[in-house]
């Protein structure tokens, strides 16, 4: 097999008597992604089960379209704030009540939003599956809102803007779509919105915004577990089958454009940094990429998946800089970017950047067979542990849902990894993969930004610690 | 409700508990093994080795090159990591079920014959990593020293919990290869060393391959020392202040717990739960949804082998309030807590939470096959996660209340307080 092909070129080896040899791998027993059911009820609500043996914490996962785009730009992180405000208040229940009630079942009930949609995800045990469905479906359908409440989450994201602000690589993630971004984009900045947006949100807003987007036309839910003994469609019509709402308008994604000056590098001065954070990007694709996902899906392990892939293997296991440094594909809706991102010593700032540009450029010059299968055999054949959960599964299928796919994109793309080879992947780094860099440093500016910019990558922006926002 | 994952449990000759749990669900199998040694067991001088030394396990062994356990089991399909903690240090991999041979050869090579690999570049590489990790988890990170001040305030000089797991730059800098001979001859060997197998293999094949590969691993290990005197709670508060560039005041409200896997335990790990851990705690009711005084609550508690285990409530003090009256609120809220105990539906809360966790975390294999191994190798016993939650069940709200009177009064707290410094720009 081709994992051994490494056992025999690292020859390191100073021999006694060894007893027993390596094992041989012997090929991976054939898997596939769980099955699903479907239907759509008459209130246009899709409904998708996977029924997995042993595993007796069902999760329910429902996933709404609602395009970040739908926030009023006044209001940018109402999506957010509504999500967290959901089970805070229902037509029938107070907050506390509505907590009570949840925990007394042992259920875990949560919501978020990214730039596709809103997901409501609950875990609980099989015995209180009915009574999730309905606590769940109270809130989607009858969340209240309550001033006070309202206010209470408004306070807690304000001081969560805080707390993004000061912890250095969530300080990066934030600069750098500011930066890649054209700044008419949504997508320039943060999903739960900024200090000025978010201390606008009232109660009316929230009963306004969610009147117009949680609606079931269009909606999914998903429900994964050991379903043995239960009529899923039955439970859902039971729980759900009666919420209506007009369906809102719908809005054909696109790509959000990048800024016309993103090629460019960003130092945020966070004085006495012990480490620099890195956030380097550039254009990707997305999942429907004309030649298939899942050539990127590999090249993320081999550039930035391990500590053995090109960027740690330098960074981490030659030069002791970081502690890691991942890459991967990150996929939009439409487009999608390669990132990298991870943390260096503060005296190694500029060699280390140096080093991790040179390595994401000269890939560019091709891979090679050997780390191409090793990538490619990673990515296949970790997929059944990496989907043996009814919460993995369920993620993904409302995740997929979102962009418009069902988890058959799962299944077809992890048979399309068979077909991926050097030359796939070579094509598919240069197509995206220009070298037009945006960097995004978070560190110690006063003792490393002119070592940045003699690197000569690009004009370096230094931002102040605190700018006035 | 009774769980009846399947246990089959042996120990080789050579000292090496073996516990196979045949699950054919998914095409894996998990191989988790613990050993017997933590950063409870570093002498002083030497904090942080136990985790250095862990890093090292990747560098290489008689037959394996560096950095090769990664490389070559990702390549067969296998996820894989450890951990090092204050009681133990975990090694896992989850591969296809036909690279479980070549997971069990590479962890007999690096568990038997690690230090024929153990070189000063390597030892000098990973301590350049593990310093890069403590930097990025704790030094350069907002609070990110506070669980470091909570386990110095709540366990004195010298005890196994005083140090934190991560240790300090000073230690890692110290670290010789003659250190790494010493610990891995003292600590590592199949008589100190837990195997589990969990997923799609019956006992007979994972016995069978545990012999193969580990039987002729000779028993190394120095016997274990006995675990530490007991230690009760704190018989006056202590209290470890910093004013700190940092967001907002955080407190950190610290207990000595009961040790683990006892009655006195669980019941202190509920007390918690009803006090900060739920999202209908006492503390979350008054603080964060009446008062408003704080953004947030949790707890958290953390059984530990070595006489005493630990619990903390983290409170992330809201814009506007004191610091020093949200502590008030909350001694108030401890002394009413052992003064009442929990109320009935409190009690059905933490018990189902706890549950539907605890199911959870046995719904993959990996986590399984931690739990297997943390069971038998720190608490004896091997059926754990079959009776875990039946002896939850049997504990009473009286004993709740006790643990709460014994351990979770105002004068036992240790108070780790991050204050925001004057002079923030807003």
């Amino acid at each position: 097999m081709t994992s051994q092909d490494s056992a025999t070129s690292h020859g390191s080896v100073t021999q006694p008597e060894s007893v027993l040899e390596r094992p041989e791998v012997s090929s991976p027993e054939p898997w596939s992604f769980p099955g699903s059911q479907r239907s759509v009820l008459a209130n246009g609500l899709g409904v998708v089960s996977y029924d997995i043996p042993g595993q007796y914490v069902i999760s329910v996962c429902l996933a709404v379209p609602l395009p970040l785009e739908r926030e009023p730009r006044e209001l940018e992180g109402i999506a957010t704030i509504m999500a967290r405000t959901l089970d805070e208040g229902t037509a029938l229940h107070t907050a506390e009540e509505f907590a009570e009630l949840l925990e007394r079942k042992g259920i875990a009930l949560g919501a978020g939003v990214n730039e596709a949609g809103l997901v409501v995800d609950v875990d609980v045990s099989k015995r209180h599956l009915s009574e999730a469905l309905d606590l769940l479906s109270q809130a989607v359908r009858e969340a209240a809102f309550p001033v006070k409440e309202v206010s209470r989450h408004v306070k807690t994201r304000l001081a969560e803007i805080d707390q993004e602000r000061a912890v250095p690589g969530q300080r990066a993630a934030i600069e750098f779509i500011t930066t890649y971004f054209d700044s008419g984009e949504r997508a320039s900045r943060p999903t739960g919105g900024v200090k000025a947006t978010v201390s606008a949100i009232t109660s009316p807003d929230l009963v306004a915004f969610h009147a117009a987007n949680v609606v079931p036309s269009g909606a999914t839910v998903v429900v994964a577990g050991d379903l043995s003994g239960v009529d899923v469609v039955s439970e859902i019509e039971q729980a759900l089958g009666s919420w209506s709402g007009a369906a809102a308008e719908a809005l054909e994604p696109r790509e959000a454009a990048r800024a016309l000056e993103a090629e460019r590098v960003v130092f945020v001065d966070r004085p006495g940094s012990v480490q620099t954070e890195f956030y380097v990007g550039c254009p990707g694709p997305d999942h429907q990429v004309e030649g298939g996902w899942a050539a990127y899906q590999v090249l993320g392990f081999v550039v930035g998946g391990s500590p053995n892939a090109r960027v740690d293997a330098v960074l981490r296991e030659d030069k002791g800089f970081t502690y890691g440094i991942r890459s991967g594909f990150r996929p939009r809706r439409r487009g999608g970017m390669f990132l990298t991102s991870g943390s260096v010593r503060a005296d190694s700032t500029v060699d280390a950047l140096g080093l991790l540009l040179d390595i994401l450029d000269k890939a560019r010059e091709g891979f090679t067979a050997e780390e191409t299968q090793a990538g490619v055999d990673f990515i296949s054949r970790t997929a059944p542990g990496r989907y043996a959960t009814a919460d993995t599964v369920a993620e993904e299928a409302a995740a997929l849902s979102l962009e418009g796919l069902t988890t058959d994109f799962t299944t077809e793309n992890l048979r399309a990894l068979a077909d991926v080879d050097a030359a796939a992947m070579t094509a598919a780094y240069n197509r995206y993969v220009t070298g037009e860099w945006t960097v995004v440093i978070v560190g110690d500016a006063s003792l490393y930004a002119e070592g940045v910019q003699a690197l000569g990558r690009g004009e370096v922006t230094t931002i102040p610690p605190n700018p006035q926002t | 409700m009774p769980l009846d994952y399947k246990i089959a449990d042996r120990t080789l000759a050579n000292g090496l508990r073996v516990i196979v749990s045949e699950d054919h669900s998914v095409p894996n199998v998990t191989v988790n093994l613990w050993v017997n040694v933590g950063s409870r067991h570093e002498v002083e001088g030497r904090t942080g080795f136990a985790h250095l030394f862990e890093h090292l396990m990747f560098q290489g062994s008689r037959n394996v090159a560096s950095g090769e356990h990664f490389s070559a089991l990702m390549a067969a399909g296998g996820r894989l990591n450890a951990t090092t903690w204050f009681d133990r240090t975990n090694y896992f991999e989850t591969v296809p079920r036909g690279a479980m041979d070549l997971a069990l050869w590479m962890e007999a090579d690096r568990h038997g014959h690690l230090l024929d690999a153990v070189n000063q570049e390597n030892l000098d590489n990973q301590r350049d990593v593990v310093k890069e990790e403590k930097r990025q988890r704790y030094d350069n990170m907002p609070y990110g020293n506070a669980l470091i001040d909570i386990y110095a305030a709540v366990y004195p000089k010298g005890h196994p919990y005083h140090h934190a797991t991560i240790g300090s730059m000073a230690d890692l800098d110290a670290a010789s290869v003659q250190d790494v001979h010493d610990f891995f001859l003292s600590h590592y060997g199949p008589n100190n060393t837990v195997l589990a197998l969990v997923g799609d293999l019956t006992p007979d094949d994972g016995f069978a391959a545990a012999e193969r590969y580990f039987g002729p691993l000779p028993a190394t290990a120095a016997a274990r020392r006995e675990p530490v005197e007991p230690l009760t709670a704190l018989s006056e508060p202590v209290r470890d202040e910093h004013v700190e560039d940092v967001p907002s005041d955080h407190l950190y409200i610290a207990f000595r717990l009961p040790v683990d896997d006892t009655p006195e335990f669980f019941a202190s790990s509920l007390a918690m739960d009803v006090i900060g851990g739920l999202a209908t705690s006492r503390l979350s009711r008054r603080l964060v949804r009446r008062e408003q005084s704080a953004t947030s609550v949790s707890a958290h508690a953390m059984g530990f082998v070595d006489g005493v285990s630990l619990g903390f409530m983290l409170i992330d003090v809201a814009d506007g309030f004191g610091a020093d009256a949200v502590e008030a609120a909350v001694c108030e809220e401890l002394v009413r807590f052992a003064e009442q105990g929990p109320t009935e539906i409190e009690m059905e809360s933490a018990m189902a939470q706890t549950e539907r966790g605890w199911l959870s975390s046995l719904a993959s294999q990996e986590e399984r096959a931690d739990h297997i191994c943390h069971s038998a190798t720190l608490l004896g016993d091997s059926g754990y996660i079959n009776t875990y939650l039946d002896r939850l069940a049997e504990v009473t709200p009286a004993l709740v209340q006790q643990a709460a009177v014994t351990w979770l009064r105002p004068q036992s707290r240790a108070v780790v307080a991050y204050l925001k410094q004057d002079g923030d720009t807003q």
